[in-house]
């Protein structure tokens, strides 16, 4: 009896199942439609060595939107020198050229001019509410089938804004699939929930279809005028004792504002100490979060992504020395965060400068994570701890003696590397384009060369005469094909 | 038969009287039972660990080994060769940046019919050694011989942030063996003292130079150390370099690169000199003298100088070459950057919050996470803040250890590893200045700001002052400050 009691059921079992494949194919079947692949060729520079870039080439996901638009993240697309599109897995590959691209939101719009390939193709719609229920899908083209993998709701969060600049929504979702993080489409039925741009193990971050959607909106519209953010710094106030020393009423709640960046001729709404209770009218809590109508709780920095972008207000309500204020807070643009160490420019070449042997280098973020994987780790502490520091008048920015490429030249000095330049001829050095200006300023016949306090060298004395002739015989010897690539200065 | 092998036997040993070697009956067995503070709950102590070493009898009834093997003692034991007696010992000197140690022992017996081992000069590259001790992994003494493969500068691990001569020998040097004497013509050529992991067949030992170095400075009862000049000294090999200094290209001198802030030093020399000759050693271009035979850095010249002797230096400056005379003392500035002994931690704990001042040894408590960012502060304010900054470095940065959690303190949000920057609007500069903040209060609530970015902590007064001692009580802390 037992035994005929399983046996029924797992026949049950495997026939429900059977129906639940038939319904997800012809779900699939709609989406094969949509889903396109894109194979991108890029050139990867080397920032151990920035005169030379290593072609790329790399497959991601995209889908069809709207009027002839393919929507995928921007990631990726960084020193694009072609794109190329497929439809339904296999069969000839199209050129697409990049309608428009904003790399701190990670989107881009894509379309191309071949009819052939548009024929066919079905404009997938981006799902209006935040999907979190349990038939979550996660698509790809893989070997020329359409995969399709479940995957299971895990939260609503904001990205860490002590990691990016751009804090926004994201969806987390669980998931067996691995490899993903190119624009992968997570469905939900016959909507679109979110794009796929990073996984680690079987957890997968989601660019949500309303927050994706809000910024494709307002690009239609021509009112995008790039990501902006919160440039304060504020600490959850867990501890209720800071409420009170702050005098807030016991029955409000806020968090309290710790650091206000100071910008050259602006004077700043907040300041530090203030409590932030609601922002737009979303009442604060003690963790920081706010209630979204569509996502609940959230970290309140996505208020400075929520349908505002850079350059629009945002209104706060604080409480200063024992009362309640009302501020507008204008946002700043993701773009122009004065870093110390800022992303290197997007679909720029690396800067640097070659004199003599000695190669300088601007401080970038790029830079440091060629360090690899755990650079964070790996990289030079002192040079990596340049992100912990502000941008101020004496250095807006960090140029790095990376290395010595070994010449006559520059006997003696060609241990040193990885010190940062203070100053050249006495004038101090924020750019390469400093550097340049500062040599015209020997008057000797030598350069000096200093470097920052502390570090393993002080002082280097080149021959300014010879310096052309030897940066030739460098170039040549070291099959280098530029001297200098050095941005104008801002 | 029998009565003929002991005869040999016999034979054999006269012989070896004959030839006074017997160094072993000189090397002793050290067994330390120690236990170091807990540098992140400054008022307890790790568990009692129990060690070995070797040590050898000097001149004077004395034993010497390295203050590696008897550091943070709360006894030590010493067995002589093939005696079965444990002998109580404590330490006379102890020099912790040589990392050599004299002991006596209580019992005046314990030297009977023990010679002394005589030191030897330093010994010659390629020349045979042998190492004596009782490293792990038996009982008895045991003897490596080996060859002196180089000798050059090292750091000493025992303090961390020195550098000194030392012995490389291709002679198994294992655990055990630190403090044992390394013989050369039944002269003590060296103390076996540090391994480098990952290095095979190469054991350290002190040398000479350095060992008597030691013993001349506690000649007096009283151990200084070694002083330092406090100069980077680097190669001076650019002929761009040299000329613009107007000094000929040929292979001497090299230039003082930056100096440490000791103000005897930065009266005589600036950056830019260049150093020709230290006492009677010419300085090499690479920075390097001859010194014994070897090449070895042009430090090792100011080494040989007591605590308060003056050296004098030939220098090249302006483009003509002077002499002067150069001060040599002791620096104090780095000593939290290299572990430090004997002196137990300074802290203070109030309403459960410890505060300790910022060092090495704190680091080692915070593992592997060092260099994590949330803690790249402390490590920026420890090693690069006061040679980068000095207008903005603290005498004594204060860290918060951790926290003795109690309702009091249970909803503060940073609860350990935090640099301290204020206190009560106090800013920071040393421990005495977080006891002040506290004790001078009136304020409602203590406001505890941190760096980098001015976190806030805050906790009411009253309240912190009624748990104080309640929080004292239940971690079981004899003190709530040791200054």
């Amino acid at each position: 009896m037992k035994t005929h009691l399983v046996l029924a059921f797992g026949f049950l079992a495997s026939l429900t199942a059977g129906l639940a494949r038939d319904a997800a194919s012809s779900v699939a079947r709609e989406w094969e439609r949509s889903l396109v692949t894109l194979d991108i060729t890029r050139k990867q520079p080397d920032f151990q060595q920035p005169w030379s870039s290593r072609p790329q080439t790399l497959v991601k996901g995209g889908v069809v939107v709207g009027t002839r638009d393919i929507l995928t993240t921007a990631f990726g697309l960084e020193n694009r020198t072609l794109i190329r599109v497929q439809k339904g897995g296999r069969g000839e590959w199209f050129a697409v050229q990049v309608q428009w691209i904003d790399y701190p939101a990670n989107l881009a719009l894509l379309t191309s001019t071949n009819e052939t390939f548009w024929k066919g193709l079905k404009p997938a719609a981006l799902a209006a509410g935040a999907e979190r229920d349990g038939n979550l899908q996660i698509l790809r083209w893989r070997a020329g089938n359409l995969e399709v993998r479940r995957a299971e709701f895990n939260r609503f969060t904001v990205t860490n804004p002590s990691v990016t600049t751009a804090a926004h929504v994201l969806l987390e979702v669980n998931s067996e699939i691995d490899g993903t993080g190119w624009s992968e489409l997570v469905v939900s039925g016959r909507k679109v929930a979110g794009l796929v741009f990073a996984q680690t193990g079987n957890l997968c971050q989601v660019l949500p279809a309303p927050f994706l959607r809000s910024i494709l909106d307002a690009e239609k519209k021509g009112t995008f005028k790039g990501l902006g953010y919160f440039d304060f710094t504020w600490q959850q106030t867990e501890n209720p004792e800071t409420l009170r020393y702050l005098r807030l009423p016991r029955d409000r709640d806020g968090v309290v504002i710790i650091e206000v960046p100071k910008k050259p001729g602006m004077t700043p709404v907040l300041q530090p100490r203030d409590l932030i209770l609601q922002v737009d009218g979303f009442d604060v809590d003690a963790e920081g979060d706010y209630v979204d109508p569509l996502y609940g709780h959230l970290m309140l920095e996505n208020l400075s992504v929520r349908n505002k972008w850079a350059g629009d207000k945002v209104s706060l309500k604080i409480w200063r020395e024992g009362r309640a204020l009302d501020v507008v807070y204008t946002l700043p643009k993701v773009e122009d965060a004065s870093r110390l160490v800022p992303e290197s420019p997007y679909d720029k070449d690396p800067e640097y400068l070659v004199l003599g042997g000695l190669v300088f280098q601007p401080l970038t973020k790029d830079f440091l994570r060629s360090w690899g994987q755990d650079w964070e780790r790996r990289a030079p502490f002192r040079l990596a701890y340049f992100r912990n520091e502000e941008p101020s008048p004496e250095r807006k920015a960090v140029v790095v003696l990376s290395q010595v490429l070994p010449d006559a030249y520059n006997l003696g000095y060609q241990e040193v590397r990885h010190i940062v330049l203070e100053s050249v001829n006495a004038q101090k050095i924020g750019s390469l384009r400093d550097v340049q200006s500062a040599l015209a300023r020997s008057e000797d016949g030598f350069h000096r060369l200093e470097f920052l306090k502390g570090e393993t060298l002080q002082r280097i004395v080149l021959d300014a005469r010879q310096l052309e002739a030897a940066t030739q015989r460098v170039l040549q010897r070291y099959g280098i094909e530029k001297a200098a690539v050095v941005a104008p200065t801002s | 038969m029998l009565k003929k092998a002991f005869l040999l036997l016999t034979f054999v040993c006269s012989s070896c009287l004959l030839s006074g070697a017997e160094p072993e009956r000189s090397v002793v067995q050290i067994t330390t039972f120690s236990q170091q503070p807990a540098w992140d709950g400054p008022w307890r102590f790790d568990s009692v660990r129990r060690s070995g070493g070797s040590g050898f009898v000097v001149r004077g009834k004395k034993i010497m080994t390295n203050a590696h093997v008897v550091s943070w003692a709360r006894q030590i034991l010493i067995r002589r060769y093939q005696d079965p007696r444990p002998y109580v010992a404590r330490v006379l000197f102890v020099g912790h940046d040589c990392d050599l140690a004299l002991l006596e022992v209580e019992n005046e017996e314990f030297f009977e019919g023990l010679e002394p081992l005589e030191l030897g000069p330093m010994p010659k590259v390629r020349s045979t050694v042998v190492t004596y001790g009782y490293p792990a992994g038996g009982e008895q003494i045991s003897y490596t011989r080996g060859v002196v493969s180089r000798i050059e500068m090292q750091t000493y691990a025992h303090i961390g942030n020195r550098a000194f001569l030392a012995v490389q020998t291709d002679a198994a040097i294992n655990p055990g063996n630190s403090g044992g004497p390394v013989v050369q013509d039944d002269l003590a050529v060296g103390v076996a003292f540090q391994g480098i992991p990952g290095l095979e067949n190469a054991g350290f030992c002190i040398p000479p130079p350095v060992i008597q170095h030691f013993l001349k400075d506690v000649a007096d009862g009283r151990y200084e150390g070694f002083p330092m000049a406090g100069i980077r000294i680097v190669p001076l090999q650019n002929p761009a370099y040299r000329r613009f200094l107007k000094l000929a290209d040929d292979h001497t001198g090299a230039r003082v690169d930056s100096l440490l802030p000791i103000a005897a030093t930065e009266q005589v020399l600036c950056p830019d000199d260049v150093l020709l000759q230290v006492g009677p050693y010419p300085i090499g271009s690479d920075g390097s003298i001859m010194f014994e035979g070897n090449r070895v850095f042009g430090s090792v010249a100011f080494q040989g100088a007591q605590q308060g002797e003056s050296l004098p230096l030939k220098i090249w400056r302006d483009g003509r070459a002077l002499e002067v005379s150069l001060p040599l003392s002791v620096y104090e500035g780095d000593r939290p950057l290299g572990n430090q002994y004997d002196v137990l931690p300074r802290y203070y704990v109030h309403a459960g919050l410890v505060f300790t001042p910022l060092s090495l040894d704190f680091m080692k408590t915070m593992g592997r996470d060092m260099r994590d960012l949330p803690n790249a502060e402390i490590l920026y304010e420890l090693y690069y803040r006061r040679a980068e900054s000095p207008q903005t470095a603290r005498p004594e940065p204060i860290v918060m250890a951790s926290t003795l959690a109690h309702p009091v303190n249970a909803n503060l949000k940073v609860a350990g590893h935090a640099l301290v920057d204020r206190i009560n609007g106090l800013r920071i500069e040393k421990l005495e200045d977080v006891v002040r903040a506290f004790e001078s209060a009136t304020n409602s609530h203590h406001v505890i700001e941190f760096l980098p970015d001015r976190a806030l902590e805050t906790l009411d007064r009253e309240a912190a002052a009624t748990a104080h001692a309640e929080i004292l009580k239940t971690y079981g802390l004899p003190n709530d400050r040791r200054l």
